[in-house]
């Protein structure tokens, strides 16, 4: 029976109180270990479409007629539009339509940061209505810019309240403390670069207004397009089949999608807009960059007893204040913590979630200083980090969590760094680090599928959910396959049309496996019942092979439904893990090679490892290039985007990929669903920076405190090393 | 726009040149460079190794795998770009690169766009000069270029003969070019030196596909030897001796650039023996 519950929905480390219908979900969870299907390695289903380039992502659809649209983006960080004339550009060949501020959606007049849009015209083709948008004539005036996120503190410039938190006695405890560190850390701003851009191709059909998106949120985009332009939300049908990436940037609908949907509405014509590359790197979100001012103290025994820290984000020109300060509450049992964490509103490209926002910067920030801690007690570093496990979360139960098996897991890799030490000469330093993860992950209702069975014997999962990219066909796949009794590739997966199925999650915060998983598996075991009741019937024992029961159905069809239940109440649900890293560190040049990482995740149930440690592998990569290149560089004066292309914009290449070792605890979280799985997006890029960090340290003596670790931030840290090194070296005659 | 394919030199009537198409593409596209008439000098321009003398047509991708050219010169093409660039982008070509300065890329109206000012000087320049950087500071960012001229390599136009070092000048008021090239003027071959010994080091900030951070180019060539850096001033710039980068000028953010070009020309001239 269904109930409603007053709930706490959490996305990407954001909470809110929901009221929520969910239905009961009396299905046991399967025993631990590997099943026929779920928990074996599977390939992609859809890995022969994709590479044959038939899977049909949203820039590859070209509707009959379709228009292009591009988009007029100011060249100033903060200005207001004092004259704007479409009509040059309404005169162009090819132009059909142009839009000003304030015709739709995301169109503004005053704008806050450089790229921001303004106008857009649709045209023949995307060169034509680039071209108009050449023409507009327009005439600006400039506004005052701030963007250092400091003086926008000091200015109270937030885009959300400041957030305190603090437990214990800080003061008292840092008094009282053997040993204190301190240090600045920064993070730097970085760009998802999916490989998709940012797009949407709108139609009108009578009433309904159809979206082409390349979206990770289906539902959220129809609620959201429903809500903006006043319609009712059945009236809006969100198509997302094949998606190329999104990393949290493309969590709802933008300017581009309402600019297609009026350009659509006033032409009568189906109109596609589609970002450049270049815009991706100004308009189209971003991790915003940290400053955090951090303080540890801790006892001689190695007990830590106190955090103190000041986050500042620097958001951008709006966005929301990612909790940097989450793992400094939660990854430690450490009595005395503060925290402050500002929001700073500057005039710079907003914000937006990107894989773990705010912990990947506040991991950084506090598993080094954790290791400065441990080096100050000349205490092993994964010691340190055991004798202050937190075994709950503030005092809240935590549903499972098995990061003590990941360092137990972690000990013969940590091992290696005698054998590591020893590979280093005069000019190449070689060394070991570690860092944990801590993350949510947990998903949350409500989210439905349904499960389809023919005569043929063949199952289909039908559900409206994307499939981001991450194997989301296949995990559904395997789960149904499972329950259902059947090879995989009796199974379908048809998702990713908001009008072919039921209601499903967000594919963001690690949330697609928990959320969805449990649905299917409840719809598959819905219909599979219903299999064993024909069976029965037939007078066939109930675990007949499916086929031989659908055999008779003719026309007729099973049909199988289920929902995602509730979360465990009073529970925390979070995923956790440890990355071990090899570096090696050219003292003379300041170049880092990553040499080996060490991957060790704890997200309950896996049902995918291939899928999963796929997942890993792009985590570390995209942590490495966090790390070592990756810098979205402003113009300090007129904060215009310098790195705009990939060749600015350095990725890293797959030449600085390392050896990757994958290991999974592969517990099920015995609270959490019928699955007893956490999701894994997220995770693997949490600890990559620190972990490195602190490997150049073990390598080297050097103190990172900034990403990314360049050649210039690596010799730096290398000669204040020296320097101490001289300072601190005892007299000799 | 009109495309023209002349099979020889004398055939060429002004228009812009186009080989590999890997920089002269991507600039129009960006508006930094407008064609009326588009000259393919593939036809034109010999292509392939002889001996001691180089088709500026050959490809970077060719020369990375040519056994019979100094270590400088294949090192220098094999640590360049991406193999898809290297596939197309000629040795002709690349020499004639423009800087990779993001203003200068991005249309700001900075002196090497005939501007009255250098926006990367006040700006954000970590990637710049740390000589000759007072007039403009932007880097070059041919690895080709530095190890042609440290190798004493001298060009063949169907103009001129000249050492490669001539192709290159310091922009200034009167005159923002970086090269020397004139109108009409096309690079056909390139010819070595004996070459006794030679290295090429370049510092990236990824493995691949990285413009040199610095790249130091060393050779022996009659007994003397020569070193030339790229991604250290507006053009490839020679030194004499490592000492010689004490009179660098860095400007705030590139001074990291200094102990690095120490270091890679310290290893270079250690691998000369």
């Amino acid at each position: 029976m269904a109930r409603l519950i007053r709930t706490e929905k959490e996305v990407e480390g954001r909470f809110e109180e929901v009221w929520i219908v969910v239905e009961e979900d009396p299905l046991e969870q399967w025993p631990e270990g590997p099943r026929e299907i779920v928990g074996k390695p599977a390939t992609r289903k859809s890995g022969p479409e994709r590479v044959r380039g038939e899977a049909r992502y949203t820039a590859d659809i070209r509707l009959a007629g379709m228009l292009q649209a591009a988009i007029l983006r100011s060249p100033f960080a903060h200005a207001r539009v004092k004259k704007i004339d479409l009509t040059p550009a309404l005169a162009l060949p090819g132009v059909r339509a142009a839009l000003g501020p304030g015709d739709a959606h995301g169109l503004e007049e005053e704008v806050g940061y450089s790229g921001a849009a303004v106008a857009a015209v649709a045209a023949d083709t995307f060169r034509q209505a680039q071209a108009a948008i050449d023409a507009i004539a327009i005439e600006w005036d400039e506004l005052e810019i701030v963007l250092d996120p400091d003086e926008a503190v000091r200015r109270e410039q937030y885009t959300a309240d400041p957030r305190h938190y603090e437990r214990g006695d800080v003061d008292k405890a840092l008094a009282r403390a053997d040993v204190v560190v301190e240090g600045t850390y920064r993070t730097q701003s970085v760009l998802h670069n999916s490989m998709e851009t940012h797009q949407a191709i709108c139609e009108w059909t009578g009433d309904v207004l159809n979206v082409y998106i390349s979206t990770q949120f289906i539902w959220g985009v129809r609620d959201a397009v429903a809500e903006t332009l006043e319609l009712p939300p059945d009236k809006v049908r969100v198509v997302c089949e094949f998606m190329g990436g999104g990393f949290g940037s493309k969590n709802g609908p933008d300017e581009y999608t309402f600019v297609a949907a009026e350009l659509a509405k006033r032409t009568g014509r189906p109109v596609r807009c589609a970002l450049t590359r270049r815009e991706e790197h100004t308009a189209a979100g971003n991790r915003n960059a940290t400053i955090q001012k951090i303080r540890a103290a801790a006892k001689s025994d190695g007990t830590i007893v106190a955090f103190d820290a000041e986050f500042t984000n620097a958001v951008g020109w709006s966005g929301w204040n990612a909790g940097t300060e989450g793992p400094m509450k939660m990854l430690y049992d450490v009595e005395n913590v503060r925290t402050q964490t500002y929001g700073a509103k500057i005039n710079t490209p907003p914000m937006k979630a990107f894989r773990a926002p705010g912990f990947v910067e506040g991991t950084f920030g506090l598993e080094c200083i954790v290791d400065e801690l441990a080096a100050k007690l000349d205490l092993d570093p994964l010691e340190l980090r055991r004798r202050n496990y937190a075994v709950t979360n503030e005092g809240t139960p935590i549903s499972s969590k098995e990061l003590e098996e990941c360092y137990r897991r972690a000990e013969p890799h940590w091992g290696r760094r005698h054998e590591v030490h020893s590979r280093s000469d005069a000019v190449w330093k070689r060394g070991v680090g570690m860092a944990s993860q801590i993350w949510y992950g947990g998903g949350g209702p409500p989210s439905y599928a349904w499960v389809r069975i023919g005569s043929d014997g063949r199952a289909t999962v039908i559900t409206a959910m994307q499939d981001i990219g991450t194997g989301t066909r296949t995990a559904m796949a395997q789960i149904a396959a499972e329950e259902l009794r059947l090879p995989l590739d009796m199974v379908d997966v048809a998702l990713g049309d908001s009008s072919r199925g039921p209601y499903a999650s967000i594919s963001a915060g690690s949330s697609t496996l928990p959320s969805m998983g449990p649905a299917v598996r409840a719809a598959a075991a819905d219909a599979r019942e219903q299999i064993e009741d024909i069976a029965e019937q037939r007078g066939l024992p109930r675990d007949a092979p499916v086929h031989e029961v659908v055999d008779l159905l003719e026309d007729a069809q099973i049909l199988g439904k289920g929902a995602r239940g509730p979360n465990p109440t009073g529970m925390s649900v979070l995923t956790f893990g440890v990355h071990v890293v090899e570096v090696a560190v050219d003292v003379e040049t300041g170049e880092v090679v990553v040499e080996r990482v060490a991957a060790i995740h704890d997200v309950g149930r896996i049902i995918n490892p291939l899928g999963a440690s796929s997942q890993v592998e792009g985590g570390v990569i995209q942590g490495i290039g966090h790390t070592l290149s990756e810098d979205r560089l402003l113009d300090p004066e007129t904060g215009r985007v310098l790195t705009s292309t990939l060749e600015s914009y350095r990725m890293p290449t797959i030449a600085d990929v390392p050896e990757i070792v994958c290991e999974f605890v592969d517990k099920p979280d015995t609270h959490l669903t019928n699955l007893g799985s956490k999701g894994l997006g997220e995770p693997p890029i949490v600890p990559v920076s620190a972990a490195i960090a602190n490997a150049i340290r073990d390598a080297t003596g050097a103190e990172i405190r900034e990403l990314p670790i360049s050649r210039e931030e690596m010799l730096r840290a290398l000669g204040a090393a020296k320097e101490k090194g001289r300072r601190g070296a005892p007299a000799t005659v | 726009m009109e495309l023209l394919r002349p099979s020889s030199v004398e055939e060429l009537d002004g228009g812009v040149f186009i080989h590999g198409g890997t920089e002269v593409v991507p600039l129009m596209q960006d508006g930094l460079l407008s064609a009326t008439t588009l000259v393919d000098v593939r036809g034109v321009v010999p292509r392939g190794v002889n001996g001691s003398t180089i088709g500026a047509g050959t490809t970077l991708g060719e020369l990375e795998v040519e056994t019979g050219i100094p270590d400088a010169l294949r090192e220098a093409c094999r640590l360049a770009a991406s193999p898809q660039l290297r596939n197309m982008g000629s040795l002709g070509g690349n020499l004639l690169q423009a800087t990779r300065c993001w203003y200068w890329r991005l249309g700001y109206n900075c002196r090497l766009h005939g501007g009255d000012r250098c926006h990367a000087r006040d700006g954000e320049h970590r990637e710049h000069a740390i000589f000759a950087n007072d007039f403009c500071a932007s880097a070059h960012p041919s690895d080709v270029a530095a190890a042609l001229i440290a190798l004493g390599a001298r060009l063949r136009t169907n103009q001129r003969e000249l050492a490669v070092e001539e192709l290159y000048r310091l922009p200034d008021e009167g005159d923002r070019n970086t090269t020397t090239l004139g109108d009409g003027e096309l690079i056909l071959e390139i010819e070595l030196p004996e070459v006794e010994a030679s290295a090429y080091l370049k510092a990236m900030d990824r493995k691949r596909w990285s413009f040199p951070q610095v790249g130091v180019a060393v050779a022996k060539v009659g007994g003397e030897t020569r070193i030339a850096l790229a991604g250290v001033a507006p053009i490839p710039w020679r030194i004499a001796r490592v000492e010689d980068l004490d009179s660098a000028t860095p400007l705030p953010r590139t001074e990291w650039k200094l102990p690095l070009a120490r270091a890679l020309t310290r290893r270079a001239l250690a691998q000369l023996g």
